[in-house]
């Protein structure tokens, strides 16, 4: 492991991508003590005489919204609420796709093929119309959103764990444990999980990068994260009709996201690389 | 073959099945009530009772669904709560602009990015190359929405070169088409890349070089035609990608396709057209899967069509 | 004397899907391992023999026959009750760097067995996994390495403590030395007879090379598509082997003692497809001395008599040897 980490230090892209998650995440920890003000805070002097919002002046330095709020709280703030949704969601898709992925590599029969065919059926929906049905019917919690589109994103995960799981477990190793008595558990958590270990973690980056997308997605459509909670694609949406006069309050947070899903891109990608050479990716 | 394409289709129907029925569960659970939203914030819990027995909304899941799948068959979708028209007409309306944008946008993706995916492998390790490789992962990484804002915000508002979405002359075409190509070409240059560098690698290639073959006949003949062939399988999937993500381009674009109709229709609780378009777009994904499947083995002759 | 391990009419089919017909890896087997002694169990490629060795610990399940350890039935035990006895049954594989996982150190793999059947405390078990490394021959900073880094030799020593650290009754062994360099193997060879010494193993030794079994088999069961069709002492089956099969077999074991070289018999034909056996006895196309009844009976295993010798069991499936048909 410790040779893996060097490797990919090395990587230029991946140690930039690495510095750019870590300021964000920084951003979104330490929130309270770094935005200037209160992010849902509508300030008196936050909009101009005729009601449209401030450029950025050394008062307000990124500006002000449509309500008068200080754009850069609110963007500081919008980090948490798109990192804990990316996070959260794809922790639960991860938990599920493997789960579901372990269970169908591992025991095959009937029980495989019902699990592999349920993902067959999970593929054929329009992904994201599912969620934005979904997102707009139930109540608009950060929860709910997040476990929205988890739901949707599980998919491809438990197919991949699944190849993986078969490829494994017709290893002489795992037949040669369970010669020695191991019992199913045993091979599944000390010998399966692992080997999986690697695939996970690529997936777990990689995945973080579509949450990301799909929530901003979703608070841009007005049915994600309700404001006035901030979050980057919420900002965006309560925003637009200021894109011509004020296009900086799209632009942004809209750069804001691009980089935070680009880093996790990057980073998935090279992780991949590092601990899986026979993946496709660069040569 | 044949009994390959029948057991696919076979299952597809299945799937196909098994959408409608999770999505119309679905729908059947969520806590808004149609019936409420037709009638309007000032009805009568009567008013309100009517519409649902008239809308068959009292009757059990299984025997609505029942309705629904008989009426499928015959070609009804249903008609739609809130317009008075029948969903297929709707569909039928509206589906043509939708997959105009499908093709145009498809065809400028594998333009760009087969051309950059080549481009890229030639110049493998090159400056060119990275900055390539970085636009796609860019292209990957930006949700549509953003760059169909920001491609508006300079074509349209700055420079007015293109209208502000809407739909009819081939000037409204541009943008749209043009945002989903640069979007999607990220993911065909990246596969382009590293098959084009598989092919260059081959012994033949090396053959033909030896013979004396120019650099270009040699990239663009021999390499191209046997490199493009896992571009061929992505297209069916990329087809389920659109399909997936149709509502957010439309709606920004005010593009007038069934990403759109959903859009409004879901806002608006109108159920058969929800159900329509999803039914729609799944059977656009499974057959694009199906093609994606079906010309594998052309690519590649060691797959077999087994399953 | 009981036998330690007895399988009775043993039966593995194996289904192929509807792509040719079903494979009968293994075809009626019966046979008993005496405790304390070495059955070489040897057959070409694709005589059934390495799927034997796993029915015998039921790592594959038996279409049909029994197998019986050490009294109990363990056909009929659930799994359960199995995997407690493989305690006392281990399997030595042919690849330990397949078989052994690669993530973990030899410290860990080694104590495995002791955790899984919850043999003694963490001290008790450093002390068991010295002991055992120094009974393999390998230093014990080896400990804290991982498979890879060792050669194979080493790796199949690392197999070996595996198996014997639960200190089991029986060992089936599958092709243990074939992926190893000529000269490593005899190192092998030679621990597993030492450790069959201090341990009072009893050992089933699978392996296709006869001149490798013959050092350490006691008994020898030949097997051809399936089939069991000579077994007896290693004694009788190297120096008056019944069968035509197993004669073949025999005559192609290099001998460097010029007194002791045979006729090479050269086998006529290919290995015979195991989805279409062939008819009657299935050796019967590339048999030498081929009869008529050959190809429409398959012949029933026959038990001589061998005058003078003490373990005086030999059988034999072969029609030559059906009483009144001897010349």
């Amino acid at each position: 492991m410790n040779s893996t980490l060097r490797r990919l230090l090395h990587r230029k892209l991946a140690l930039g991508s690495v510095l750019v998650i870590l300021l964000i995440t920084s951003a979104a920890l330490f929130a309270p003590e770094i935005a200037p003000y209160n992010p849902n805070e509508q300030f008196m002097n936050g909009l101009s005489p005729l009601g449209s919002p401030l450029a950025p002046s050394s008062h307000y330095l990124l500006g002000t919204d449509l309500l008068g709020r200080d754009l850069l709280s609110r963007l500081i703030y919008g980090a948490r609420t798109s990192l804990i949704i990316g996070i959260l969601a794809n922790g639960v898709a991860v938990l599920i796709g493997t789960f579901l992925g372990v269970l169908a590599g591992f025991l095959r029969g009937p029980t495989g093929s019902a699990i592999m065919r349920f993902t067959d059926l999970m593929m054929a929906f329009p992904a994201l119309l599912l969620a934005i049905t979904l997102a707009s019917i139930f109540s608009p919690s950060l929860l709910i959103v997040a476990l929205v589109i988890a739901m949707v994103n599980w998919v491809q995960i438990a197919r991949v764990i699944y190849t993986q799981t078969i490829s494994i477990s017709e290893r002489e190793f795992i037949e040669a444990t369970r010669s020695l008595g191991a019992s199913t558990p045993r091979i599944l958590f000390k010998h399966l999980l692992p080997h999986l270990l690697p695939t996970i973690l690529v997936w777990a980056t990689l995945g973080i990068a579509t949450t990301v997308l799909l929530e901003a997605t979703l608070s841009f459509l007005g049915i994600g994260v309700r404001p006035p909670t901030p979050s980057w694609g919420n900002i965006i949406f309560e925003n637009q009709s200021y894109f011509a006069t004020a296009p900086w309050l799209v632009f942004l947070p809209g750069v804001a996201i691009v980089l935070l899903a680009l880093a996790f891109n990057l980073l998935g990608d090279a992780l991949r690389d590092e601990l899986d050479p026979t993946q496709r990716g660069r040569s | 073959m044949i009994r390959y394409v029948s057991r696919r289709l076979l299952q597809s129907a299945l799937i196909l099945l098994g959408v409608s029925f999770i999505t119309f569960f679905l729908l059947y659970i969520l806590p808004a009530d149609p019936a409420q939203q037709i009638a309007g914030r000032s009805a009568t819990p009567e008013t309100i009772a009517n519409i649902r027995v008239q809308l068959g909304l009292d009757q059990p899941l299984f025997v609505q669904y029942w309705h629904y799948l008989v009426n499928l068959v015959h070609g009804n979708f249903g008609r739609s709560y809130i317009q008075r028209t029948d969903v297929s007409e709707l569909l039928a309306s509206r589906l043509g602009p939708t997959l105009y944008l499908m093709l145009c946008s498809i065809l400028i993706e594998l333009v760009i990015g087969i051309t950059a995916g080549v481009i890229a492998a030639v110049k493998r390790g090159k400056t060119s190359d990275n900055a390539i490789m970085l636009f796609s992962f860019i292209g990957v990484s930006a949700p549509q929405f953003i760059l169909s804002i920001l491609m508006l915000y300079v074509f349209a508002v700055k420079l007015k070169w293109f209208p502000i979405g809407g739909y009819g002359t081939p000037e409204h075409f541009v943008l749209p088409a043009l945002t989903l190509g640069i979007l999607g070409s990220g993911w065909y240059g990246r596969v382009m890349r590293s098959s084009m560098l598989d092919v260059l690698r081959q012994d033949y290639i090396r053959t033909s070089r030896a013979k004396g073959a120019s650099e270009l006949r040699v990239v663009l003949v021999h390499s191209l035609r046997n490199a493009i062939l896992p571009i061929v399988a992505m297209i069916g999937l990329d087809i389920g990608i659109f399909m997936g993500g149709v509502v957010v381009v439309e709606s920004v674009f005010a593009w007038p396709g069934i990403g759109q109709l959903a859009w409004q229709a879901i806002q608006r609780v109108d159920i058969p057209i929800i159900m329509g378009v999803t039914l729609v777009s799944a059977i656009a994904i499974v057959l694009g899967n199906l093609l994606a499947d079906l010309l594998s083995p052309l690519v590649d002759p060691r797959i077999k069509l087994n399953r | 004397m009981i036998p330690l391990l007895s399988v009775r009419d043993l039966v593995k089919t194996f289904g192929t899907k509807g792509k040719g017909g079903d494979v009968r890896a293994v075809n009626h087997v019966s046979l008993d391992v005496q405790p304390g002694q070495t059955l070489g169990v040897v057959g070409e490629s694709g005589s059934g023999k390495s799927t034997l060795g796993r029915l015998m610990l039921r790592l594959l399940e038996p279409t049909s026959g029994s197998i019986i350890f050490n009294g109990t039935t363990l056909s009929d035990r659930g799994t359960k009750d199995v995997r407690r006895h493989r305690r006392q049954m281990q399997m030595i594989f042919q690849d330990p760097l397949a078989s052994l996982d690669p993530r973990m150190s030899v410290r860990k793999l080694i104590t495995e067995p002791l955790i899984i059947h919850r043999m003694g405390d963490k001290q008790e078990q450093s002390a068991k996994v010295h002991d055992i490394m120094d009974r393999v021959g390998l230093s014990i900073d080896a400990l804290d390495r991982f498979p890879h880094e060792f050669s194979g030799g080493q790796r199949q020593r690392i197999s070996i403590a595996r198996a014997i650290i639960t200190m089991p009754q029986l060992i089936v062994a599958d092709e243990p030395v074939s992926s190893l360099d000529v000269s490593i193997q005899s190192q092998i060879l030679n621990l597993l007879l030492d450790l069959r010494r201090d341990l009072n193993l009893t050992y089933v030794f699978i392996s296709h090379d006869l001149a490798v079994v013959q050092h350490l088999a006691d008994t020898v069961a030949v097997m051809h598509l399936g089939e069991v069709v000579e077994m007896a002492s290693a004694s009788e089956i190297f120096n008056n082997p019944k069968h035509p099969y197993t004669q073949a077999l025999i005559s192609a074991v290099p001998q460097i003692d010029l007194d002791l070289r045979r006729e090479r018999i050269v086998l006529r034909g290919d290995i015979p497809n195991p989805q279409k056996p062939p008819t009657g006895c299935h050796f019967h196309p590339r048999c030498p001395q081929a009869m008529s009844i050959c190809s429409q009976e398959a012949p029933t295993p026959l038990l001589l008599e061998v005058p003078g010798v003490a373990l005086g069991v030999h059988t034999v499936t072969c029609h030559l040897y059906t009483p009144g048909r001897e010349e």
